[in-house]
């Protein structure tokens, strides 16, 4: 990893101080801020394929849903008949004590991880070789499908949807499962973008690139694009899997198509928000995700009924504005704080000669 | 680099300050309000009986400010309500529940539209205490986690259609029938599928189609092949407003000949109107007819909240209405017996809720369910081109008698 500056390293610093103190500052909002770090994750790895690799991937919602699945079927699996819990849309009740709930969740974390990175080498062995536009439908169908077929399994609860395993009772603090999923997910995102951070500033993301630009070139080149790609959306998956497992658990009811394999909202999301602070950026995404969900939960409720034509606008707008991305924007704008010298004779000899 | 982090920072702190600003707490009753949070379908798959509920609170709202608010301690309180669009969406429903609780301060919650809302909702006001009664969340598997604070003032799902797996037993002689089914794979379509596998099981009926149908619901025309292949005695289907619709429009496109259909949500899809003839001999699940002979000094009987229901908002009130306004003649009576804003007080008075209103006897089971009332099955009948809902079951109230076998299509004119 390369050296972190010193000013960066007061950037940082305040930055994870500010995450750590947020629940305490705004108590009232913690969900939200839950909500803020799932999002940041979500956009930020969507970048890696969509942003550095030029794989517009509207798939990585089927490992958020995976992750979702896994982590409370594995929560409740570890100490009750999994079955049992879903049958009939679970109308058995049976109570975590409260280190079941957080072994269970614990496991159910790792285990969420692992799977969908898995599933995502797999998967991503099959269809990576496709380009383009096809690669882009591809995955739009691969999350749809997951979606269909998940509202079909009988033992994840099928139609009726799975109730997660409610936060320990015997924890008094009403405040205390807003705290402990915030930080949970505060962790998986800096964690996420530690790892993000590292590839950065490793080949890796130079060889991410070159596929992007030319991936005939630079297989050419003598880079193995396929392994690379492939293990590109396995680090999506991991933390993809990572969100899901945290949201399921938070929102506390799984539905396959409205709340896991939600493609048309998460899925759709994660895309705009990378799109819209600039995609092929570190801090794009994480601005994106971040404006995004400030506009989302000021506006949408002031405007009742009619937030998706918002919506709608402001796609528009992001897309004939900042085709760039709000980073790009910026980078137009201001090329030397970017580090990108400009040799002002140059241009304006340029200049005049038009 | 830096000059952007600084500009990171610039905006992290700009929106830190406005954050803190708003987030000072609101008080849950003030100014003589009550104030009452709902997360609600404006748009989405759920939007029209999102609107029916919202209807039906507002209804209800304006009926008891006007009728001299709610009296606690010797003061006049008024309702009010606090409505988010939850998007027909489980994950969204509890964030915004969450939000009412927290940021609004909202202490008293109305319930969403539909089953699934209804279970991602439950577990919020269950843990910070904060009473729920929710008039369209009929799942079963609500009432059987133990909630304390969830309270429906509607019956449960299974109970929608059984009864009209006994009816076409009966009408068959005592005799097992061949049920042919499609749900939507949702929460409450899957409980009134529940409902139905009991009633087969018990009758000794064969199930010899069990179909599910998707979320986004206008095509069933697979299921309704082996309909006309198989020839079954009765076909249930249940899918919300778009099931009862689509059900209407590919049976009467593609000539299926079945003895009985028995649907839900025919009158929330407004069915006899917007399919007129080609809905006729529906049979119909439902909680609420406006014939019913109920009454509370608010809305009067069931007819005259038809009559002031259409007055408001230009159509007949489907049962989605008549419940949700009943839930808020729950809240104000609650409260008045508690004679307190103390939650748990309210909670209590909720409890030993026993009262009529005009759209039944509301007493709440120890899961919270309503065990007072009976659903009711209506038939949808024309004369001529006006068609109308006729209730057929239970015998007490019904106006007409039931309508077996539905004639082919051959001939219906």
């Amino acid at each position: 990893m390369q050296k972190v500056k010193q000013k960066d390293l007061i950037l940082y610093s305040g930055l994870i101080i500010l995450g750590l103190a947020a629940p305490y500052l705004f108590s009232a909002f913690k969900v939200q801020l839950t909500y803020l770090c799932v999002l940041i994750v979500l956009a930020m790895t969507w970048n890696l394929q969509g942003g550095e690799m030029g794989y517009n991937s509207f798939g990585n919602i089927l490992f958020y849903g995976l992750g979702m699945y896994l982590t409370a079927s594995v929560q409740v699996g570890m100490f009750f008949p999994l079955a049992e819990w879903t049958e009939s849309g679970g109308e058995k009740t049976f109570v975590h004590t409260t280190a079941q709930y957080f072994q269970g969740i614990g496991v159910g974390l790792i285990v969420s991880a692992i799977v969908p990175a898995l599933v995502a080498g797999a998967i991503g062995y099959a269809i990576l070789g496709l380009r383009g536009h096809y690669f882009a439908i591809c995955t739009l169908g691969l999350g749809i499908a997951a979606g269909e077929i998940a509202g079909g399994i009988e033992i994840i609860g099928a139609g009726q949807g799975f109730t997660t395993p409610p936060f320990p009772a015997e924890i008094v603090d009403v405040e205390a499962r807003g705290k402990f999923f915030y930080f949970l997910s505060f962790f998986v995102l800096v964690l996420a973008f530690v790892f993000v951070k590292y590839i950065y500033g490793s080949r890796f993301r130079l060889i991410l690139n070159a596929i992007r630009d030319n991936e005939d070139k630079a297989e050419a080149m003598g880079i193995q694009t396929m392994k690379y790609k492939i293990v590109g959306w396995m680090v999506s998956a991991f933390f993809c899997g990572l969100a899901g497992g945290i949201m399921g658990g938070l929102i506390g009811y799984i539905d396959s198509t409205d709340v896991a394999f939600d493609g048309r909202e998460m899925g759709v999301f994660m895309v705009l928000m990378a799109i819209l602070g600039g995609k092929g950026t570190l801090w794009g995404p994480i601005i994106g995700a971040t404006l995004f969900h400030f506009f989302k939960e000021g506006l949408w409720t002031f405007i009742l009924g009619w937030q998706y034509v918002a919506l709608g606008v402001l796609i528009v707008v992001i897309v004939i504005y900042f085709p760039e991305g709000l980073m790009g924007w910026l980078r137009e704008k201001y090329p030397e704080r970017f580090g990108e010298v400009i040799d002002e004779k140059d241009r304006k000899s340029q200049v005049e000669l038009k | 680099m830096n000059k952007i982090a600084k500009l990171f920072i610039t905006f992290i702190s700009a929106i830190t300050l406005t954050l803190a600003t708003i987030s000072s707490s609101f008080a849950k009753v003030e100014d003589g309000m009550i104030v009452l949070g709902s997360a609600i379908s404006l748009t989405g798959k759920y939007s029209s009986n999102g609107v029916h509920t919202q209807n039906g609170y507002n209804l209800a709202v304006d009926r008891i400010n006007s009728m001299g608010g709610v009296k606690v301690g010797g003061k006049s309180y008024k309702f009010e309500i606090i409505y988010y669009d939850d998007e027909s969406n489980p994950k969204r429903a509890a964030q915004l529940a969450e939000r009412l609780i927290k940021q609004d301060g909202v202490h008293y919650m109305l319930g969403p539209y539909s089953s699934g809302l209804t279970k991602a909702i439950a577990p919020v006001t269950e843990k910070y205490k904060i009473p729920m009664v929710e008039a369209n969340g009929a799942s079963r598997s609500l009432f059987t986690k133990g909630y304390k604070y969830l309270f429906a003032v509607l019956s449960p799902a299974n109970q929608y259609l059984e009864v009209a797996i006994d009816l076409a037993v009966e009408k068959n002689g005592g005799k097992p029938v061949k049920i042919a089914q499609a749900f939507e794979q949702d929460a409450f379509s899957q409980d009134v599928r529940l409902g139905i596998l009991d009633a087969a099981k018990r009758t000794g009926s064969k199930i010899i189609i069990d179909d599910k149908l998707p979320k986004e619901l206008n095509d069933m025309a697979a299921t309704l092949a082996k309909v006309k292949a198989t020839k079954p005695d009765v076909l249930v289907v249940s899918g919300h407003t778009k099931g009862a619709l689509t059900a209407i429009r590919q049976i009467s496109e593609m000539k299926v000949d079945v003895p009985m259909l028995a649907m839900t949500h025919c009158d929330a899809a407004k069915l006899s109107k917007q399919h007129g003839k080609k809905s006729e001999y529906a049979l119909c699940a439902s909680q609420w007819h406006k014939n019913l002979s109920y009454k509370d000094k608010f809305f009067g009987s069931g007819k005259k909240y038809d009559k002031d229901f259409k007055k408001e908002f230009g159509y007949a009130p489907p049962y989605q209405s008549a419940e949700s306004s009943a839930a808020l003649l729950v809240f104000k009576d609650a409260f008045e017996r508690a004679n307190s804003f103390d939650r748990d007080k309210v909670r209590d008075a909720l409890k030993a809720t026993e009262m009529q209103t005009f759209y039944g006897n509301i007493k709440f089971g120890p899961g919270g369910q309503n065990v007072a009332k009976p659903m009711i099955l209506f038939q949808v009948r024309c004369k001529g081109d006006t068609c109308e809902n006729k209730v057929v079951a239970p015998t007490k109230w019904a106006s007409d008698k039931f309508f077996h076998p539905i004639p082919p299509w051959s001939e219906r004119g």
